[in-house]
């Protein structure tokens, strides 16, 4: 999809922004979450700029501070279900027979089921907890990306280089690896770029529904969550943090189609 | 339409619907902390007590038995009851599906009126600014997770501008509409982006074949080369359909509880967190069942749109 | 273009194209005229700009190019009226465009796509059958749809579709180039006949000299987005005025007798814009001379009704071109010695196929012996190759290669597997998918030679190019960049690493162009008699494989009509389908 230039450029400042904080937040506002009782909920204001919550925590140091678990999380549930997805979806495509029937009735299987609701089944019962709710995403997650991988290497397969490089007696290990694979790359990547932005709406969710991180932490959905109730009192309070997994979602989507638009031009100028 | 695909598809969705089943007892069976602990809540554990619930509800069996006794039910149609209520399975959920369909169906109503035309106008104008304009909003909806977007919106037309209902569900078809607006509007947002994306894509990809070459080089009215665009898209675009009602199905859960609207999801993240075995299974077996359904409707409409597509064969 | 009384149905007068992103010329003057019941074939090699020709003409060029230029079609100009011109489409002029398998609405029946175009009142089912029946089809097809008939049916209805709206100048891009042989000689029968007797002014696009000079009055050559020369098309062919004219039909392979060496052009087609302010073909010509390079030659009067753009036509017309060396025809080597390839009776058939792709096959490879396996899409052809190096598994039938005999090549043990593909290499049709676009040619060359036993060093590369005559600098480029010819010689070398005893060409030059072609096909005989080598060729190309192998099988649909030694079976053949096959090459007009 084509996107104007300056927005390229603004997603990129927005994730260099939120990198930042997720890598540096517990130095940058080592006291986020220390609680101001006699504060309480204030709108915005003064040494304020977004407000405090009911705790007296100032929301937009909340923010920083929450950018770690939200898009630390998202990562690795990007890079997990891309790992799994390349790891079952390459020899899939690639052998094919019986290995890629069995490894799609799964995917089929998998994505019959929704996943949200699967999550929101699996985090409930087993009690919650952000390994956990990361883990059950990669899951859920991996078989898309397996069926993508998939495609790509059959799209592959046919390819005369691919026959020469059979021809050269060469493994089926090192046809996929070495030949195969870098060209399927960039079609992975893409696909965890817009992963990413699924799975940190997705946490988000989890933590919503209180089946993330623990209450109180500093997490944007967390936040959100703890003051859907104050929409009265200090809006901000649950907006803000709201706002911020908006935007940081867009921009990955957004540099993720500049990414996926770069590889695809390539590929037609060959 | 033929039977052999029909039977196909039931017994697929039966063999999901039995992992699925399988999968949600185990689950419940390996869950931390125990399900009479939980009903006693903070009433001191008497050995007597902890044996009476034990035996009401055969926690003392096998968790083979316990997940057999449960099937057998099913399959007479019993359900069971509730724990955490003592209602029939069946009343909790009958009593509540209604507001959960006419959520989906009103937000998919609305992601298809709001990204059908946003997503055709952008392929027609590729390139220019309201294309881009276009994919900047498909890109914005498709990253607000619906309880985020709920907020935002109840913030600004609810309580900035108190033109809607903050939470209920209304009564009658008026107040029922109107209550439901803002949260199947915020289901809608994300839809909506996601169908502007697929639109676009698929008819982007259509309007640079030849055959539209041809048409126009013989001098075909630019409407008959629209329309010949657009019955070609039409297959991936039922896709993202589909893909849509199931994913605003799902997003009910996160805006039932964002509304506080006494609908299927909220039911769902109730019984989970107090793991309430019956209802938690019911609701999984019919939210399942639903989406198979609604896979079954796109793949039916598939071999209308498309007659190369017969049943039965791999149209992805 | 002849001096006639009539006005031009259609005149194009300095046309350009160019991009407005980077402001590159792609075309620049070309000025053509055709009149009513005439016909002109625009010829070219791909880059020539013959496509973007017809496609500015028209004004359906891709999003991004603008052309400049006068434009008339029927006496009205269009060329600054893009809504004129749009009116004009259909009723006065039509394009019919190449690949049958595309150009039609997939979903839409053929008669409503036919009626489409019909004028409203003329919407009838009588009508529309009537249209069939003017392309040789009967009225049934109406309520078919486009997936359900064959390529030659398609570009039938393609046909019968571009004339809906009764135009007086027909267009057709390449209309036959995705057909077999066969099929593509009753289109262009179709095509001929159906303008005739409408009388339409006629434009063909095409690469195939040979189409060219036996569906059109006049010809005009373009090079590098630039005219080389017009004129009447038996003058052309008789005496270019141009030195790329002389040496494009050198360059075409002769049915009727073998060649030594096939005059081939050096190098490749340039870009446009990079052989601005000078003759484009200068660097590719033999009779360049410093006036060629100093400002780009316009095209000037060179005989009646003829024009040039070359400023040594008069030396060029006043010697006469070297004639080839006819080579002797090879003695049949048949029967002498153990066989190096030995197939026996093997049969193939792909899952839900109605006949099998091979219906038990039998051939003959001797050690250095060039074999020819000449058929149409569907014959087998391909098949059968794949089968001996294990691409693909026979249903039934053997396989024996220098002693050792298999039936699917992937079940032998490893060792013997790696000896059959030590002995037997493959070079494939597309040069573009056949090199891996993430590897340089010198990892390709060098993971080559290591699969064959040898290092695989930098000294090795840079003689692998060396003998298929590229520079050594190429091992570190990567394909994207390489022409076709280029990225050809590529995979020859990588096939020829190992020293094969046997090198199957799977219609490896018939994506290429015809003066690239010649270059290839003189490389593939340097090859086999400096490595000694046996070549399997498979090919559609019946004057192909007059050149390069001494003895031929005729397949179709997986039977072996005839084998024999290739001038033989080209000269006087005696399968019916042999003789049918010859017969569809296109023959200049008288």
């Amino acid at each position: 999809m084509r996107l104007p230039g300056p927005a390229v450029a603004v997603a990129l400042l927005v994730l260099a922004a939120t990198g930042t904080a997720a890598l540096f937040g517990g130095l940058l506002v080592p006291d986020a979450t220390a609680q101001d009782l006699t504060t309480g909920i204030t709108f915005p204001g003064p040494g304020h700029p977004l407000g405090t919550d009911e705790l007296g925590r100032d929301v937009l140091r909340l923010l920083v501070a929450g950018a770690s678990t939200a898009v630390l999380g998202a990562l690795a549930v990007s890079a997990g279900s891309m790992l799994t997805g390349n790891l079952i979806g390459l020899p899939a495509g690639y052998l094919g027979g019986r290995a890629d029937a069995l490894a799609m009735r799964w995917a089929d299987l998998m994505l019959s089921i929704p996943a949200l609701l699967v999550a929101v089944v699996v985090a409930g019962v087993m009690g919650g907890g952000y390994w956990l709710a990361i883990l059950v995403l990669i899951v859920l997650f991996a078989p898309t990306d397996a069926r993508v991988v998939r495609g790509a290497v059959l799209e592959q397969r046919s390819r005369a280089y691919v026959e020469a490089a059979r021809l050269q007696n060469l493994t089926s290990w090192r046809i996929m690896t070495r030949h195969v694979w870098p060209n399927i790359l960039p079609v992975a990547l893409a696909n965890a770029f817009l992963n990413f932005a699924y799975a940190l709406v997705s946490l988000a969710s989890l933590s919503f529904l209180g089946l993330g991180v623990a209450a109180g932490s500093p997490d944007w959905g967390r936040t959100l969550s703890d003051n859907k109730g104050q929409l009265f009192a200090n809006p901000w309070a649950a907006v803000a943090p709201g706002l911020a997994i908006i935007i940081t979602a867009a921009a990955v989507t957004v540099v993720g189609d500049w990414l996926q638009e770069r590889a695809e031009r390539r590929r037609l100028a060959r | 339409m033929s039977a052999g695909f029909l039977a196909r598809r039931a017994l697929g969705t039966l063999a999901v619907l039995a992992i699925l089943s399988v999968g949600v007892f185990g689950l419940l069976y390996l869950a931390p902390g125990s399900v009479e602990r939980t009903l006693l809540g903070t009433r001191p554990a008497s050995p007597e007590a902890l044996e009476a619930i034990r035996a009401r509800y055969h926690l003392d069996e096998p968790v083979v038995t316990r997940y057999l006794r449960w099937l057998g039910g099913v399959l007479q149609g019993d359900f069971g009851t509730s724990i955490r209520t003592g209602m029939s399975v069946t009343d909790a959920i009958g009593s509540r599906l209604p507001l959960t369909l006419q959520l989906t169906a009103y937000g998919t109503l609305l992601a298809v009126l709001l990204g059908l035309p946003l997503g055709i106008v952008g392929a027609f104008r590729k390139g220019r600014a309201v294309d881009r304009a276009a994919s900047v909003t498909a890109v914005a909806g498709m990253s607000a997770p619906p309880f985020a977007a709920g907020l935002v919106l109840l913030m600004a037309f609810a309580v900035h501008l108190p033109w809607f209902p903050v939470y209920g569900a209304g009564e009658g078809f008026g107040g029922r509409l109107l209550h439901l607006t803002l949260p199947a509007l915020a289901l809608a947002i994300g839809a909506a982006g996601l169908l502007v994306r697929f639109t676009r894509t698929a008819l982007v990809r259509e309007l640079d074949k030849d055959y539209i070459v041809f048409a126009r080089a013989r001098g075909l009215p630019p409407l008959r080369v629209a329309g010949y665009a657009l019955r070609n898209a039409l297959i991936p675009i039922l896709t993202a359909v589909g893909l849509i009602v199931t994913s605003t199905l799902a997003g009910t859960v996160l805006i039932e509880v964002t509304f506080a609207l006494p609908g299927l999801g909220s039911l769902l993240v109730d019984s989970v967190t107090f793991k309430d075995m019956p209802v938690v299974q019911a609701l999984a077996l019919l939210l399942t069942l639903l989406i198979s359904l609604v896979n079954l409707l796109v793949d039916v409409a598939y071999t209308v749109a498309d007659p190369r597509v017969r049943f039965g064969e791999d149209t992805r | 273009m002849s001096i006639g009384e009539t006005k031009p149905l259609i005149d194009v007068r300095g046309l350009r194209v160019g991009r407005a992103a980077d402001g590159r010329t792609l075309l620049s003057d070309v000025s053509f005229a055709v009149e009513a019941g005439r016909s002109l074939a625009i010829v070219g090699e791909s880059g020539s700009g013959k496509s973007l020709t017809v496609r500015a003409t028209l004004g359906l060029l891709p999003a991004g190019l603008v052309a400049q230029g006068d434009v008339t079609l029927a006496g009205r100009p269009v060329s600054r009226d893009p809504k004129a011109l749009r009116a004009l489409r259909g009723g006065t002029v039509s394009l019919l465009l190449q690949d049958p398998f595309t150009l039609l609405n997939p979903l839409r029946k053929v008669g409503k796509q036919i009626a489409d175009g019909l004028a409203r009142g003329k919407r009838t089912p009588a009508e529309i059958a009537r249209r069939l029946a003017e392309v040789g089809l009967s009225a049934d097809v109406a309520e078919r749809r486009p997936y359900e008939l064959s390529g030659g049916m398609r570009q039938r209805v393609g046909l019968a579709c571009a004339l809906a709206g009764d135009p007086t100048i027909l267009i057709a891009d390449e209309p036959t180039t995705a057909l077999d042989v066969t099929t593509q000689a009753e289109v262009l029968d179709l095509i001929r006949r159906v303008q005739r007797e409408r009388g339409m002014a006629f434009v063909l696009i095409t690469h195939d000299l040979r189409v060219a000079f036996s569906m059109s009055d006049d010809v005009l050559v373009l090079y590098a987005g630039r005219t080389a020369e017009t004129g009447p098309a038996a003058a052309v062919r008789a005496a270019p005025r141009h030195p790329y004219t002389r040496a494009l039909l050198a360059a075409e392979p002769p049915l009727d007798r073998r060649l030594t060496v096939i005059p081939s052009i050096p190098g490749t087609v340039p870009a446009h814009d990079a052989v601005l302010g000078r003759c484009g073909f200068a660097d590719r010509c033999a009779l360049a001379g410093d006036a060629c390079r100093d400002g780009t030659p316009e095209p000037r009067p060179a005989g009646p009704g003829r024009t040039s753009a070359c400023v040594r036509a008069d030396v060029l017309a006043a010697t006469a071109p070297a004639e080839p060396e006819t080579a002797p025809e090879p003695e049949p080597a048949e029967g002498s010695g153990p066989a190096l390839l030995e197939i026996s009776g093997l049969i193939r058939t792909f899952r839900g196929a109605k006949r099998p792709a091979l219906a038990g096959i039998d051939l003959r490879v001797g050690p250095g012996e060039a074999v020819g396996i000449v058929g149409e899409s569907g014959s087998g052809k391909t098949t059968l190759a794949r089968c001996v190096v294990g691409l693909e598994r026979p249903d039934g039938g053997a396989i024996t290669f220098d002693g050792t005999s298999y039936g699917d090549l992937r079940a032998l043990p490893k060792g013997e597997r790696a000896r059959v593909l030590r002995g037997v290499q493959m070079v494939f049709q597309d040069p573009y998918s056949s090199l891996n676009p993430v590897r340089s040619v010198g990892a390709v060359l060098a993971e080559a030679l290591r699969a064959a036993g040898r290092d695989g060093g930098k000294a090795e590369v840079a003689a692998l190019l060396d003998l298929v005559g590229l520079r050594p600098d190429v091992a570190g480029r990567p394909p994207a960049g390489m022409s076709g010819g280029e990225r050809q010689r590529v995979a020859i070398a990588r096939a020829v690493a190992g020293r094969p005893r046997l090198l199957i060409c799977d219609e490896s030059v018939s994506a290429l162009d015809v003066s690239v072609q010649a270059q290839i096909l003189d490389l593939l005989a340097d090859l086999r008699s400096s490595l000694s080598m046996a070549l399997l060729f498979i090919t559609h190309d019946l004057a192909v494989v007059r050149q390069i192998t001494d003895r031929v099988y005729v397949l179709a649909s997986g039977h072996c009509r005839e084998s024999g030694p290739t001038a033989q079976i080209l000269d006087s053949p005696t399968d019916p389908y042999t003789r049918a096959l010859l017969a569809s090459v296109p023959i200049p007009r008288p």
